[in-house]
């Protein structure tokens, strides 16, 4: 655990605070009270952590003087941040909502950015600097938000969440497909653009290196997925949601484990 | 849905959650084992059962032919594939028996300043082989960042990052004293003069970048200390700190020329994320000369089914895109229209 005694750390905080506190307005909205107005507090304070998120983020930008894509720190904070926007598209443009999920989706990653990961500055190493990095990353990431939002519509899909159809937003399973139909081509995107960078930076587009196995497996997941789904439609509704979560779970592995973990040795280890 | 059709979309999916289990076992196994397993006779037939699979899924699903996003995405996969058993080395070795081509697959070169080069040291073999043209290292540098750091850690953990900046003082506390670096070495040697041993810079071939620094505590005591670079945490018993040069590299480029025919036929810097493609070639920057910086090494990979698979990264994310992206926002925009 490490408290950060920064203007960084303490934007971090706010948004943390302002993401939990959105979580349990809209949380005690939807059971409770029913109003109008909790939903719209609740979305304030959503937007006022998004706002302190980006300000955070826009500060490490200037601070280490290049897109702060390059670390676990880095990385985190860029999917707090982006959080808020991918949760307004979905909801406005997908008709995917989730109530107070991306609330608290928000807070858990920004959680390691506030208080695990080291922000000790650090200057790109050689292999890190190409035009293809940010792309890469922040592609990947983008991706790892609609993923997970899928997940958490899978998770109401098991958990038997009644749908409310003057909602106006599609049922969980239909909308955990929609979700891995938006994160999909990001997810493919990702992983085209690490190989073409591989072949760049180290001489071979595939080196077979554990992070690019477990990302290969994370897309090969919703490769089945799609292909599972096409074979049996809606008749498993609760296998369909399955794959969405080991997809989630893959994701999370690629993302933490494979870096965290000194099992997985190899290229992708400056990412720690 | 016929029965065949099933049939192939249950084997498809079979073979896809088979590469699941293949894919986290090789990520425990790590790279090295993981590629000599994926490269194994047992997966050689799995990959081309995969490809074979696909071709015939294309055959028999009529939409994946009618709904062109599809087929783009399916025949990118196709291309991947093909174009990987291609490239690897059992691919160049049917090549070389079916086409009489004989490319060097991977290997590496080592090039001395200011000289020629064509054998290259095969990967996992003895063997070296030779290039049709050679390869002349005019320079090989290494790039820092700016500017360099002196770490000073205290006994009691304390720690302070100085910029390297000669004759600068820079004060460590009022209980503690000031750090003042004096000069900078960039290959530190000691010279014999007389009876005294004296410390210079050698402008011989060598590499050994150091610091020269004095410590002055708050009674008026100076004491000079060497940093060295390559060898940090090196400290005395009677030392109140410990001390560390360091500098991060920011590039490491070699200079060459290709010269064929005794002419020189191109020339390139060679750095990290920027290599050259040459004669179905690429040369990559992969280490050097970590004593003396007199020689680069660099990485050589024949180009055979790399235009192969980009093509069908190019159809795999056109398709998936279109697909799954753009068609929706052009049914939205058409229903808008209307």
């Amino acid at each position: 655990m490490e408290i950060k005694y920064t203007i960084q750390g303490l934007s971090i905080y706010i948004a943390i605070v302002a993401y939990l506190l959105a979580f349990l307005i809209a949380l005690l909205g939807q059971k409770k009270v029913r109003r109008s107005g909790s939903g719209r507090a609740g979305h304030t304070l959503y937007a006022f952590g998004f706002i302190f998120a980006a300000l955070s983020f826009v500060y490490r930008w200037i601070d280490v003087s290049h897109v702060p894509l390059q670390n676990l720190f880095e990385v985190f904070l860029y999917l707090g941040m982006i959080c808020y926007p991918i949760s307004l598209f979905c909801q406005r443009m997908l008709r995917v909502g989730s109530g107070c999920g991306d609330m608290l989706i928000g807070a858990i990653v920004l959680f390691p950015a506030g208080f695990i990961f080291n922000a000790q500055p650090q200057r790109l190493p050689p292999a890190l600097q190409s035009w293809l990095f940010a792309p890469h990353v922040a592609v990947y990431a983008l991706s790892y938000i609609f993923m997970a939002k899928a997940a958490l519509q899978s998770v109401r899909q098991l958990a038997g969440k009644a749908f409310n159809p003057d909602e106006k937003l599609l049922p969980p399973e239909e909308a955990t497909y929609r979700m891995i139909c938006a994160g999909f081509p990001l997810l493919t995107l990702g992983l085209i653009l690490g190989s073409w960078w591989g072949k760049l930076a180290w001489g071979d587009y595939w080196g077979w290196d554990p992070k690019e196995l477990w990302s290969l497996a994370s897309w090969l997941v919703y490769v089945g997925y799609f292909h599972f789904r096409y074979m049996f439609c809606k008749k498993h509704p609760r296998i369909n949601s399955a794959w969405a979560i080991i997809g989630l779970v893959f994701i999370l592995i690629t993302l933490l484990w494979v870096n965290l973990s000194r099992l997985f040795p190899g290229l992708h280890s400056y990412a720690t | 849905m016929s029965k065949f059709k099933r049939a192939v979309l249950r084997i498809g999916l079979a073979l896809i959650i088979l590469l699941i289990f293949l894919s986290v076992y090789g990520a425990f196994i790590g790279a090295e084992r993981a590629k000599s397993f994926f490269n194994s006779l047992p997966l050689s037939v799995y990959w081309i059962t995969l490809i074979l699979l696909l071709i015939v899924g294309i055959l028999v699903f009529r939409r994946l032919i009618r709904v062109p996003w599809l087929l783009f995405i399916h025949a990118g996969c196709i291309l991947i594939l093909a174009g990987a058993v291609w490239g690897s080395q059992a691919g160049l070795k049917l090549q070389s028996r079916l086409l009489g081509t004989d490319k060097i697959p991977v290997g590496q070169m080592a090039i001395f300043e200011q000289e020629s080069e064509n054998r290259v040291a095969l990967e996992n073999s003895d063997q070296v082989r030779e290039l049709p043209f050679y390869l002349k290292l005019k320079d090989f540098r290494i790039e820092y960042y700016k500017p360099d750091f002196l770490q000073v850690q205290s006994r009691d953990g304390k720690s302070w990052n100085i910029p390297v900046e000669i004759n600068t003082e820079f004060s460590l506390g009022d209980n503690i004293g000031t750090v003042r670096i004096v000069r900078k070495f960039e290959n530190f040697k000691i010279k014999i003069e007389g009876d005294n041993r004296v410390p210079c810079d050698d402008p011989q071939p060598g590499f050994n970048p150091a610091l020269e620094v004095e410590i002055q505590s708050p009674d008026g005591q100076v004491v000079t200390k060497y940093v060295f670079e390559r060898f940090p945490g090196h400290i005395h018993a009677e030392d109140g700190f410990l001390l560390s040069y360091k500098r991060v590299i920011s590039d490491y480029i070699s200079e060459l020329q290709i010269i064929r025919n005794n002419k020189v036929v191109a020339e390139k810097n060679i750095e990290v994320n920027h290599p050259f493609h040459f004669g179905g070639y690429h040369f990559y920057q992969h280490s050097y000369d970590d004593q003396a910086g007199q020689y680069t090494i660099l990485m050589v990979v024949s180009d055979t089914g790399v235009t192969i698979v980009y093509a069908g990264y190019l159809m795999l994310c056109v398709g998936v895109f279109w697909h799954f992206w753009l068609r929706h926002i052009f049914k939205v925009k058409k229903a808008d229209g209307d």
